[in-house]
């Protein structure tokens, strides 16, 4: 389904390469503001490939002070201006580091609109998007309008452009529809899936199941992948495809509370996950359709429960280009 | 040398006598932390290890989802077997309190429910009603027999001198009530509002704001006293400690029996999931050491009920019982918490006893559902 790589592995991938080759010496001072402004990305991804290259033991982390490469932490108080180096970019210098076409920017924007509004209210500053992407006001203005399509984003009373709150109703309709479509499609997806991977797929939410340790977000996004995107993706109508795909914002909560809540308890859905998985393991669609059927509707319970944890929070990291109002 | 025994919760809860109190009697250090706004219940979901006990109020649901709170062990209350009697017999405290009790006990499965098991979420510690007061001097204008109602929020009568909460978990409730009430509607579930009747009720309060029916909004029970006092407001709402203090500096203010029911709250212990090891015992001494009577007795003169009032009885003298839990007219002068007197002789308490009052419990303190919408259209209205 993902035909591209995701933003921050594509950091990770950068940054990588470039410590590889030297080009980021063994010492070098990597704040995630000045990397993020070398590479003309946001935040957040590099955020999470630094956090990626660290758990690698490929940079290391030291407090406050961002990350430095290698495994050993020099303590001196320079800020390096990582512009003066002469970093290996794909593409060249003045473009960004993935080439944004329009519709990447709706739906980067989108993403990062969902991961805002379960706590509040945003408005969205148009300039701030023209400055973060490097576009036009044209441009922005046509990814704006078609966020406003697809009824992410609204003007308030002043014509400010502005994003949320998610509400419980807009998680009970989509999971109304959700409700619907996901099963019948992976009831239709069933009989072309690989069985091989549908028992490593099993075998990943078992030892999830196993382990001792609270769920990582990446243990978690990979499950949900597995499941609800993955085992989806022998389906040949696309549009049923897409429809599936705008009604999962369940994912997005849920990640959220991975991210911010201290202790979360997964259990239930590991369970539910599995026994998904296990019909499909048989072929056994129809059986998979209701099991996920199942899987939904607790799932969707417990997403609204979170949804209310979510709201009571001061300040998550959000997009350059959003601004809190509640 | 034991770490102390860490306590957070909202100011009013944790009266001053009640910490030094703890601290005399208890034989292990006990470290209090009031916070009265959003950040206390912040800090709870994201840093159970710097907590051990929370005094939580109307969030046993979004506590125990975030998992930031343990079970507690039935068997290690010294109200245990009370409880579970209330629960099994479904009379009791379970019915003066039923919402705490809907989401009291650990399920198999792990969720919140009625049904008993050995493993509570919360030890329910007090509760009460809370509506809106008034000057005695707004009788002068009322109808013969007239009788008090939420539609009094939005009277036209009191155009300029109305006084409102600020918080909006609480105000909202109290908008809605007050909406119902003016406009003759009627809410599916007034605790639990849906998008469209929480702009509906919005919709009012702004309406009303601009007119200039409102005088003062207010988010502590400081500033509560201040509008009454000399803020020019006649009608607010108001917790009892601050009707208790305004009674003390002889303001005549009266707490007002809605005929369409109160606003209930309750405010009940929890354990951080992060305690264990001998500071768990201490969590255990301190919960049972609130329940003893004696805290009790001193919430009681703040005006809130505890949950087995028969176990603080004893710790009140026979005149203040009559007055606070059988609401009868006060024999004499009787104190507060810190020993200030702030009932007069001869005050009878409005709405009668502890069971007369809470029986007139219509809606619950709660987060509902549609939560960050009712923020957002709230700051309209603080806004307007």
């Amino acid at each position: 389904m993902n035909v591209h790589k995701a933003y921050y592995e594509i950091v990770r991938d950068v940054l990588a390469l470039n410590i590889g080759e030297g080009a980021l010496p063994q010492g070098t001072r990597l704040y995630v503001a000045a990397v993020a402004d070398r590479l003309s990305v946001s935040r957040s991804p590099v955020k999470r490939a630094l956090e990626l290259l660290s758990d690698e033991g490929v940079v290391t982390r030291d407090g406050a002070r961002g990350y430095v490469v290698g495994r050993t932490v020099v303590h001196d108080t320079t800020r390096p201006n990582l512009h003066l180096l002469d970093l290996h970019l794909p593409g060249n210098e003045t473009t960004a580091l993935v080439p944004p076409s329009w519709e990447m920017i709706v739906q980067k924007v989108d993403q990062e609109m969902m991961n805002a509004i379960p706590f509040g209210i945003y408005q969205i500053s148009e300039s701030g998007i023209c400055d973060h992407f490097k576009v036009s006001r044209t441009v922005t203005r046509e990814v704006l309008a078609r966020l406003h399509d697809r009824g992410t984003i609204s003007k308030d009373r002043a014509s400010h452009w502005i994003a949320g709150p998610l509400s419980a109703r807009m998680l009970d309709d989509l999971h109304d529809i959700r409700q619907i479509v996901e099963p019948a499609a992976l009831d239709r997806a069933a009989p072309a899936l690989d069985l091989g991977m549908v028992a490593a797929m099993r075998g990943r939410a078992a030892s999830a199941l196993s382990a001792e340790q609270t769920l990582t977000e990446d243990m978690l996004d990979r499950l949900e992948t597995d499941l609800h995107v993955t085992c989806l993706s022998p389906l040949r109508n696309l549009r049923l495809a897409q429809v599936v795909r705008n009604a999962q914002l369940s994912f997005v909560v849920n990640r959220l509370f991975a991210t911010y809540i201290a202790r979360h308890d997964e259990t239930a859905m590991l369970l539910e996950h599995r026994l998904v998985l296990d019909h499909l393991a048989i072929r056994d669609g129809t059986g998979a359709a209701m099991a996920l059927r199942h899987h939904l509707d607790a799932d969707h319970i417990r997403t609204r429960d979170r949804l209310k944890v979510l709201a009571v929070f001061g300040d998550p990291s959000i997009a350059p280009y959003l601004t809190r109002l509640v | 040398m034991q770490r102390p025994l860490r306590v957070i919760g909202r100011s009013e809860l944790l009266p001053l006598p009640i910490r030094q109190k703890a601290a005399e009697e208890l034989d292990f250090p006990v470290e209090f932390e009031l916070i009265d706004g959003i950040e206390g219940l912040q800090r709870v979901v994201t840093r159970p290890e710097s907590f051990d006990v929370y005094l939580q109020w109307h969030t046993v649901d979004l506590i125990w989802t975030a998992r930031c709170i343990q079970a507690i062990d039935l068997a290690r209350l010294k109200t245990g077997p009370e409880i579970m009697a209330a629960a099994q017999s479904q009379s009791g405290v379970s019915k003066v309190i039923d919402t705490v009790f809907d989401k009291l006990f650990v399920q198999p499965d792990g969720t919140l429910a009625r049904t008993p098991s050995d493993r509570l979420s919360m030890l329910p510690l007090v509760h009460g009603v809370d509506s809106f007061g008034y000057l005695a001097a707004l009788r002068d204008g009322l109808a013969p027999n007239e009788a008090a109602t939420w539609g009094w929020m939005l009277d036209p009568r009191w155009a300029g001198q109305v006084g409102l909460i600020g918080d909006p978990v609480l105000g909202i409730i109290e908008g809605a009530l007050a909406v119902e009430a003016s406009r003759g509607l009627s809410f599916e579930d007034i605790g639990n509002l849906s998008v469209e009747e929480v702009d509906e009720v919005i919709d009012t309060l702004i309406h009303k704001k601009k007119i200039g029916h409102f005088k003062g909004v207010w988010s502590q029970a400081e500033d509560a006293v201040r509008l009454i006092q000399r803020g020019g407001v006649v009608l607010q709402t108001i917790f009892s400690p601050a009707a208790a203090k305004l009674r003390g500096l002889g303001v005549p203010i009266v707490i007002s029996t809605p005929a369409e029911g109160c606003r209930g709250w309750h405010s009940d212990l929890c354990i951080s999931a992060a305690t264990g090891g001998e500071t768990l015992d201490a969590a255990y001494d301190f919960l049972n050491w609130c329940q003893d009577g004696w805290a009790g007795a001193c919430f009681a003169r703040q005006g809130y009920y505890a949950t087995f009032p028969d176990r603080i009885r004893g710790h009140l003298h026979p005149d203040e019982w009559d007055y606070w839990y059988g609401g009868i007219r006060a024999a004499r002068p009787l104190p507060d918490p810190e020993g200030r007197i702030c009932v007069p002789t001869g005050h009878r308490r409005e709405g009668g006893s502890h069971r007369e009052r809470m029986s007139r419990a219509r809606v619950w303190n709660t987060f509902m559902d549609e939560h960050t919408h009712v923020v957002r259209r709230w700051r309209d209205f603080l806004e307007a």
